[in-house]
């Protein structure tokens, strides 16, 4: 019997091509393993063969997400696979994002099973969770003896056809998916032992966790236009030309507070956008379209609002956690607070 | 003051023209219908009665009817019909991309207009006549 | 109330020249029935089938289920204020004919109504095909109003269950059931030490095909309102609804509220059950605003510790649900719900159409999205013209051999919300 072909999917760094410096690396693929994909090929056992190995720079694929997916596409397609595996990426989110995009296009383009793997952290789980089988792995390339056996054996099951059993038995992160089955007593009697639990505040486990909506109630309406104070923060990944403080394009980890004072309006000698999620080609030619500094400062002179504050805080919202993100209106909130701001205009994107 | 009816459904509209306000058209879906709704609640209008009424899902029944309030409830939360709002045409979306609406022949879509007039009926009965003042 | 069950074991169901009950067989007299049926000139055609556990039969488009029950002693009377005359109901000895039910089955409304598989792999989804079914198949005459049409047909259901429970009252019960929930007061003195729970039973009110009746008031006319466990079981509430046969509440089920049976299980025990709270499901909004705030109100103030929330329905009702969950829980009442699930086909998007934080203790009755076959039956009692058009099924889903693919919301009470079947939904 032939062997069922595998294309694997890993990154620079594990493919021994070098750190962050060489984060930058173009697509490739390469026949036979190459690192992890050694103890990938074990676990998979003699019934299947990595065949190639694609590679590509977490850098690289970020800031050229489409045509890299497409590029490698092409790649992994000429060797014929049945099963794709990508990864793990651990915690790195560039590479979790990659790990991720690579597998849901694989399995979409190539109608072939895939499985990636990723620390519950890494930005990758909730973005790819739904669509795919991630395999739960520890937050550092220390757990890949663990994770590796765990991807395989999923994977073969994929590749045969098995039936995938739940979450924790075969330790992927939960995709969401509501699945039937029946249950040993019925629900009302499991409604009960749950109330007498939850009554006697004993440890309960509910069927169906809600959705968790991190809700904030508007602001009261700014009663006093004339004297307000008005600032700009925007997910839009608008930053002064050279991107000084390396905001990512994509699961930024990092803002930046930059100026605009005695500025009429977003010069593009002075501005670009380094946001991976849309077409930059407008807002290259005029950042106004992001941070409409522009009309804000005609507003400004109109007497619409009192004052424009002197710099705007900007980050990149596509992909990023929401955990981040939080991070984010937390440390510069104080700083707008100490400014006397009376209201913030949010752009996106 | 009064109250607006959003309707894709003739049957509703003519129950109601004269008494309130109609903002009717045969060609809108039922998530243009919700689209419709939410533009108005945007604007300041009160949800009167529950954007999904019926356990017909949206991609069961063309009909859909909607009441609003052209006053402003001091007492209550707009955020809340705003999620409402949101939270339907969610839902909405949900069932149309796991399913299309039937072409279902004339006599259920009568039947579907029947009953979509229903709820919108069972809720304005209850309703003051004059919103805001108490009967 | 003190209610004493006296359950008549039914064990199989038979044409008879007259209707009675013999050895644990139900005989039933078609003619009779048709007589009774066709009394209302609304409806002009009647024809009676019996479908029994295991055979290769299908049912639809079905209506109600009921269980035929009749008041022996303690005053008032099967169905109050819905058939019979208006009466305090819930005291005394109450009998059943357990295992049999009466199957109303009949266009309405082209898309409504229901499927019951008597085997086959639908048959696992659905408890009334593991009963003796007196089915009723009715015809309304031409052009009948909608509304007309579905009093009518909820009427038949209620007049046979009514005729059939007649012929239980003077046997011998194989099992005798006792139910008490004792005055508020003495209730909580029995158990002083145990936690005082209660049950919220919010009941489908939207509309035509979406009405319930508590003692012939339709429910979106009242205002939440306290109940004696005791009093369901003699039919004090009637469903009205048919839409959604999934999640249908059946006349069947509030006769055997399953959270009901089950409290009285633990009661004494583990927990004081001492009462029931009813509210509705309204379309109008400030409604809900109104019977959510009386719900946590009641709860507060009849001293619950805990309490059960079930629903009918999907998407409007869960705006109620959440609502009483979130002003229950923050009155200081412990809250559980119990509902069923509709995450879409891939299973993959939001169950309910609304959430709250005080959430946090959910019982699932399953994903009602979920597509199974259903092979084709030797035996059809009604008409599967509308599988295509009733809920669950779609454009192209049946086949020539009268086999079908359809989501087991079809099926009558598959997933319904109050915790009766053991389906369940699990994160994958």
């Amino acid at each position: 019997m032939d062997k069922i072909r595998v294309v694997h999917y890993i990154n620079n760094f594990f493919a021994g091509i070098g750190g962050e410096e060489k984060a930058d690396i173009p697509p490739e693929i390469r026949p036979g393993t190459v690192g992890p994909g050694l103890a990938l090929q074990q676990g998979l056992g003699d019934e299947f063969e990595v065949v190639a190995t694609a590679i590509c720079g977490d850098s690289h694929f970020g800031a050229n997400l489409e045509e890299d997916t497409a590029k490698l596409l092409d790649m992994i397609a000429e060797y014929k696979p049945q099963l794709f595996v990508a990864g793990p990426a651990f915690n790195a989110g560039r590479y979790g994002v990659a790990c991720g995009t690579m597998a849901k296009a694989v399995e979409e383009k190539l109608g072939i099973p895939v499985v990636t793997g990723m620390y519950v952290e890494n930005p990758g789980v909730d973005m790819f969770r739904k669509d795919l089988f991630i395999i739960a792995t520890g937050d550092s390339a220390a757990d890949m003896r663990k994770s590796m056996p765990k991807m395989a054996a999923l994977a073969k099951k994929l590749a045969k056809g098995e039936e995938v059993l739940g979450p924790s038995v075969e330790g992927y992160h939960e995709r969401g998916i509501r699945v039937n089955y029946f249950a040993d007593v019925r629900g009302s009697e499991r409604g009960i032992q749950m109330l007498l639990k939850k009554m006697a505040k004993q440890p309960f486990e509910t069927e169906y966790p809600m959705p968790v909506f991190d809700r904030v109630p508007p602001a009261p309406p700014v009663t006093d236009m004339k004297h307000a104070k008005i600032a700009v923060v925007t997910s839009g990944g608008i930053v002064p030309q050279g991107n000084p403080d390396h905001i990512e394009s994509s699961s930024a980890t990092k803002w930046g507070l930059y100026s605009i004072e005695g500025m009429d309006h977003m010069d593009k000698k002075d501005f670009m956008t380094i946001h991976g999620g849309y077409d930059r080609a407008f807002v290259t030619e005029d950042p106004d379209l992001v941070v409409p500094l522009d009309v804000l400062r005609e507003l400004e002179k109109e007497g619409e609002f009192g004052e424009l504050a002197n710099y705007f805080i900007t980050t990149t919202g596509t992909g990023t956690s929401t955990g981040n993100a939080k991070r984010f209106g937390e440390e510069f909130v104080p700083k707008l607070l100490e400014d006397n701001i009376t209201a913030v205009i949010l752009t996106s994107t | 003051m009064g109250y607006t009816v959003v309707t894709n459904n003739v049957r509703c509209r003519d129950r109601y023209e004269g008494e309130y306000d109609v903002v009717y058209n045969e060609d809108w879906t039922y998530l243009e219908v919700l689209l419709q709704v939410r533009n108005l609640v945007q604007d300041g209008a009160k949800l009167i009665t529950h954007p999904m009424a019926g356990s017909l899902k949206p991609n069961q029944t063309p009909f859909r009817s909607v009441v609003v309030g052209t006053y402003s409830m001091e007492d209550k939360e707009p955020w809340e019909d705003v999620m409402l709002i949101e939270n339907s045409i969610d839902s909405c979306q949900k069932f149309l991309r796991g399913r299309p609406l039937p072409n279902w022949p004339e006599d259920i879509k009568k039947d579907c207009r029947t009953l979509d007039l229903s709820f919108i009926e069972g809720a304005m009965a209850r309703a003051p006549r004059c919103p805001g003042t108490t009967e | 109330m003190r209610l004493e069950l006296g359950k008549i074991h039914i064990k199989d169901v038979q044409f008879g020249a007259e209707t009675k009950v013999e050895a644990g067989v139900l005989y039933v007299n078609e003619e009779a029935i048709r007589k009774l049926v066709l009394e209302d000139e609304r409806i002009i055609g009647c024809r009676v089938e019996l479908a029994h556990p295991g055979e290769s039969c299908r049912i639809t488009p079905v209506k109600d289920v009921l269980e035929p029950r009749v008041k022996v002693s303690g005053g008032g009377e099967i169905f109050p204020g819905a058939l019979n005359k208006v009466g305090q109901v819930g005291s005394g000895r109450t009998h059943c004919l357990d295992g049999a039910c009466v199957v109303t089955v009949g266009k309405i409304v082209g898309f409504q109504e229901g499927v019951i598989d008597m085997s086959g792999p639908a048959a696992d989804y659905c408890p009334f095909s593991k009963t003796q079914n007196v089915c009723v198949v009715i015809e309304p005459k031409d052009g009948l109003e909608t509304h007309d049409y579905e009093q009518a047909g909820r009427m038949v259901g209620l007049k046979v269950a009514n005729y059939l429970g007649e012929f239980a009252r003077d046997l011998e019960p194989d099992e005798v059931v006792v139910y008490e929930t004792k005055p508020l007061l003495e209730q909580i003195a029995e158990y002083p030490d145990l936690p005082k729970v209660g049950y919220l039973h919010m009941l489908q009110s939207q509309g035509l095909l979406h009405d319930t009746f508590y003692y012939g008031v339709d429910a979106k006319t009242f205002i939440p309102t306290l109940m004696y466990p005791t009093e369901i079981m003699d039919g004090a509430i009637v469903s009205g609804n048919c839409v959604a046969p999934c999640d249908k509440v059946t006349t069947y089920h509030h006769f055997h509220n399953p959270v009901i049976e089950d409290l009285y299980k633990h009661h004494g025990k583990d927990l004081n059950f001492v009462g029931v709270i009813l509210t509705n499901e309204n379309v109008f909004l400030a409604d809900k605003e109104r019977c959510s705030d009386m719900v946590a109100k009641l709860a507060k103030y009849i001293g619950l510790d805990g309490i059960l929330i079930t629903e009918e329905g999907y998407g409007n009702p869960d705006t109620d649900l959440m609502m009483n969950c979130r002003k229950v829980q923050q009155a200081g009442v412990d809250v559980v719900l119990i509902t069923d699930e509709f995450p879409g086909r891939d299973g993959k998007s939001l169950s309910l159409a609304d959430a709250c934080n005080e959430a946090d203790a959910l019982a699932s009755c399953g994903n009602g999205n979920v597509v199974i076959h259903f092979p084709p039956m030797d035996r059809l009692i009604g008409m599967t013209d509308y599988i295509e058009m009733q809920i669950g099924g779609w454009a192209g889903c049946k086949n020539d051999d009268g086999s079908f693919d359809a989501e087991i919301q079809i099926i009558i009470a598959s997933t319904i919300a109050n915790g009766f079947n053991k389906l369940a939904a699990r994160g994958y």
